[in-house]
């Protein structure tokens, strides 16, 4: 068990006036099993009052709506937390057994699953810890190659991708496989953005593993959002009306 | 009624055509878009009613009112506990394969735990007078406001008819809508949502904001504030919409949790409606429903769920996903009709016995290699109703959707929209694909 | 309990405007038609009026494009459309009924260019855009709705009759309906008009001779007359 104090916060600048400007943030991170949330404050500029609600996959949502013209959107967040990565959530949703809109494979990435599937016997944790070996092997880490709206078959066709490529491409493996995989957006020390990774269900729970780094996910990982994929976990999402090109910046750190 | 009844009537108002003089003036229309170009069209109208004896409707009545409840408890059940797949009584895989299963929607309890307010339930008699449900539409189903209108101008046109005859009046049924939505309202004013003028339904959607006294509304004269919605009016306020009936679909109702790059939803509609600030009429999600593959075990949903025989009955329906039904389906493909379980709208329909034999063996493959997106059926001899073409009776295949109305209580609307295929050799009716409609009339 | 959208009130407005400019170009296209009887291109002042340029050379042509073209912007057909195109979706507003006169006008008006008496065909179209007029009247109980129509069919009314130079009397009785019109609709929305157009408009239309002599000024008020008022800083 660990205490976490971590912050994040986001800076979106637009290069003329928004009006109009709905928005959803799925950035205070959940009380589960295995994560505490001591404290957490949320900010965000302009001023602008905001209704927290639970998504079906258990995430806090905060909807908020700025009708007059503004030029940006920061939001950041502050708080402590206690992980335990040694408890496991042993709630499991149906559709996580199901491929969904990123990770459904195409005849390539099915292929490859048929191949892997007879070299390597054994239960959840261990074929997931293989495909997660095989696949830092043969895909290499290297941002710019994809972007948030590439699919595993595609970044699989690329061979290349970030944190996101990695977890769609294993969950899809898993789902192929018939183990419950979903999707974790959340903040972890190896980088300096959000960071992403993988919870696969053994049997009885939900157990965590970062394929981008190839390794168990330990107490040093705090879970921000979780879903079917990338789409059910955007740390924003926003319709907006105006002339504008939009910009994006990120800024993060966690600490002990 | 009597056939002499029908003629007589047939000669007061079809031989004038005075009805669909009447149907013109007052705009009832549909668009249909073909290579891109949108039109709008009359909807034809034929004047020889279908008649529905007293005692045939109450039995009708009883079997869909059981069967939608039975459906609204299947909905409560998939998006909660899925006692029904943990019971065995439905593979799990039908669930979460199916287009219309919405992952968003889990845990959700709409107003008052129901989900299917509006559900359009398409039926056929066949010759033998039994009468088959062929298909439930607990979406968007739309279609009620033609024979409302139509009954309207038959009764000018035609007035004797009415005064000869029994005939339960249908004009209620905006009455009908107006208390299903009131019952839903979580606060606020009514209002229907519609995705704009050319849209293929925009007269109903206009002829029912009209006699249900609701504002009808596009998405850019809506927003979401404090998890409430709200409608913008013109000197800048807002009023709060209690319930929305919304008529585009779940996929486009909200870009900030489902599809981001709808231009006619409304962001963060689903946290109004998570929060129980907003009724949704019908409820997202509902699609898992009325899923063609879904339709196979609805009668073991109403034997589940409410331990009753059902009194409707399905189409006899093969499901290839079972082995046994594929070996039935592989060996009788050719007296089957084949309904991909994606497509709607009388499209992805296909009847074993218009296939060439080279089409038929590629056909086998399909439903091998994807048995889950098939179901099979057997073609039901449907009774044929007479039609009026150019001055003769002719007879030609028809259908009718039963609207049932889930508020308070469950009812069913004494009416429906029969619609008939104007081509003499097709079985489908849908008014896109050039069909036309009738009056229902059910006997006091 | 009603609310009335943006959306909804320019389309209230302009069903009134438009519904006008159709019904004030048929009777003056009719009274132009009983002048031709005696004069070959009795057309040409009304062309002018308008600003105008006469493609047409002959009396017929000229009655045809007007009445029936429904791509000329200035026809009875094209104007009609538009009416039709902005009732359609207030039909919840103005009521199925109010609407049906509408497409009875678009049916007559159709039936009228195959007629071989123009005139005498003519006749139910006007009759059919009194019984829209009087049809609203019956059946929108919302007085802020039923005035947004009237505020677009009196401004649409006085420009054409400006730009026509009607008699100052004349004018001045729709000027004063205007008026009337205007100080119903309620602070706040975009049809309480902008104070700077309004107060020129009311010191033009005092006599006579400012009619007169500042008729295109008047036609500018009515133009901004909705516009918001600058602020300044």
């Amino acid at each position: 068990m660990k205490t976490l104090n971590f912050s994040f916060s986001t800076k979106l600048t637009f290069d003329d006036y928004v009006h109009d400007h709905s928005f959803a943030l799925r950035i205070i991170p959940p009380d589960t099993e295995s994560q505490k949330i001591l404290s957490c404050s949320l900010n965000i500029s302009p001023g602008v009052t905001t209704k927290q609600t639970v998504d079906a996959f258990g995430n806090n949502v905060t909807a908020g709506y700025i009708q007059g013209d503004h030029r940006f959107l920061d939001f950041e967040i502050k708080g402590t937390a206690e992980v335990d990565s040694s408890k496991h959530s042993t709630f499991l949703m149906p559709c996580y057994r199901y491929q969904s809109e990123y990770t459904e494979p195409d005849d390539e990435l099915k292929k490859f699953y048929v191949e892997l599937k007879d070299k390597y016997m054994g239960d959840a944790s261990e074929k997931a810890a293989y495909f997660s070996d095989i696949l830092s092997d043969i895909i290499e880490y290297k941002k710019g190659t994809t972007t948030t709206a590439t699919t595993a078959a595609e970044a699989f066709a690329l061979r290349s991708g970030v944190c996101q490529d990695f977890s769609h491409i294993l969950i899809s493996l898993l789902r192929m496989d018939g183990i419950p995989a979903r999707y974790i957006a959340g903040l972890a020390f190896c980088d300096g953005e959000t960071h992403s990774w993988v919870e696969y269900w053994t049997g009885d729970h939900w157990e965590g593993i970062d394929p981008a780094n190839n390794c168990h996910v330990n107490d040093d990982y705090l879970v921000i959002s979780m879903g079917r994929d990338f789409r059910d976990c955007a740390i924003d999402r926003g319709v907006m009306f105006g002339r504008y090109t939009q910009q994006l910046q990120l800024v993060r750190s966690v600490l002990s | 009624m009597t056939q002499q009844n029908i003629e007589q009537f047939t000669k007061a108002v079809g031989n004038a055509n005075e009805i669909n003089e009447l149907l013109r003036r007052y705009g009832v229309k549909f668009g249909i878009y073909k290579n891109g170009v949108f039109n709008e069209q009359f909807f034809p109208f034929d004047p020889i009613p279908r008649v529905i004896a007293s005692e045939d409707f109450k039995s009708i009545e009883k079997g869909l009112v059981q069967r939608v409840n039975a459906l609204n408890e299947f909905l409560f059940d998939i998006y909660h506990e899925k006692n029904i797949v943990r019971d065995g009584i439905i593979p799990e895989n039908f669930i979460y394969i199916s287009k219309g299963y919405l992952a968003q929607c889990e845990g959700i309890t709409p107003p008052n735990r129901i989900y299917s307010h509006i559900s359009g339930i398409d039926l056929v008699q066949a010759k033998d007078g039994e009468w088959y449900i062929l298909e439930d539409n607990l979406r968007i189903p739309s279609g009620a406001s033609y024979p409302l209108i139509a009954r309207e101008l038959t009764r000018i046109a035609a007035p004797e008819a009415f005064s000869e005859n029994e005939i339960v009046d249908n004009r209620n049924y905006a009455q009908l809508l107006k208390e299903t939505m009131e019952y839903t309202n979580c606060g606020g004013i009514r209002a229907i949502l519609t995705p704009g003028r050319y849209n293929a339904a925009y007269f109903e959607h206009s002829y029912l904001a009209e006699h249900t006294g609701s504002v009808l509304v596009q998405n850019d004269e809506l927003f979401v504030e404090d998890n409430i919605l709200y409608h913008r009016t013109y000197s800048g306020g807002k009023t709060r919409i209690g319930v929305l009936y919304r008529r585009i679909a779940d996929e486009y109702l909200d870009p900030l949790n489902f599809l981001p790059e709808s231009l006619i939803g409304i962001p963060n509609l689903m946290e109004v409606y998570r929060s129980g600030n907003v009724g949704i009429i019908n409820a997202p999600g509902n699609g898992v429903a009325d899923d063609k593959g879904i339709y196979y075990f609805v009668p073991k949903m109403i034997k589940y769920y409410l331990g009753e025989d059902p009194i409707l009955k399905n189409a006899p329906t093969y499901l290839p996903f079972y082995e046994e039904d594929m070996k039935y389906v592989m060996d009788n493909l050719e007296k089957l009709v084949i309904k991909d379980v994606a497509e709607a709208g009388g499209y992805g329909v296909v009847f074993g016995r218009e296939l060439t034999k080279e089409k038929l063996e590629e056909f086998r493959r399909t439903i091998i290699a994807e048995p889950r997106r098939f179901i099979a059926q057997e073609v039901i001899d449907f009774l044929d109703l007479p039609i009026l073409d150019n001055g003769e009776t002719v007879m030609r295949k028809a259908d009718l959707r039963a609207f049932v109305l889930s508020g308070e209580t469950t009812r069913v609307w004494a009416s429906g929209l029969t619609r008939f295929s104007r081509n003499p050799d097709s079985f489908v009716v849908n008014s896109s694909q050039g069909g036309g409609f009738k009056d229902t009339w059910v006997l006091k | 309990m009603t609310t009335i959208s943006k959306e909804h009130s320019d389309r209230l407005y302009w069903l009134g405007r438009y519904t006008e400019r159709a019904f004030t170009t048929l009777r003056t296209i009719q009274k132009l038609y009983d002048k031709m009887l005696d004069k070959s291109k009795g057309y040409a002042d009304y062309l002018k009026c308008f600003g105008l340029y006469d493609s047409y050379g002959s009396n017929e042509a000229f009655i045809n494009s007007f009445l029936y073209d429904g791509s000329n912007a200035n026809s009875v057909a094209y104007s009609l459309e538009r009416a039709y195109d902005n009732g359609i979706v207030l039909r919840e507003e103005i009521s199925t009924h109010s609407l049906s006169f509408l497409q009875l006008a678009k049916d007559s008006l159709a039936k009228s260019e195959l007629s071989k008496n123009t005139r005498l065909s003519l006749l139910p179209l006007e009759d059919q855009l009194y019984a829209f007029w009087g049809c609203l009247n019956e059946y929108i109980y919302n007085d802020e709705i039923r005035n947004i129509i009237y505020i677009g069919k009196t401004i649409e009314r006085l420009d054409l009759y400006i730009r026509m130079a009607y008699p100052f009397d004349t004018t001045q009785k729709e000027y004063i309906r205007l008026m009337k019109n205007l100080e119903r609709a309620p602070k706040g929305t975009p049809y309480r008009y902008n104070t700077a157009n309004y107060s020129e408009l009311v010191k033009i239309m005092e006599n006579e001779d400012g009619y007169k002599q500042n008729s295109e000024k008047v036609i500018g008020c009515l133009e901004h007359l909705f516009e918001p008022l600058e602020v300044t800083v």
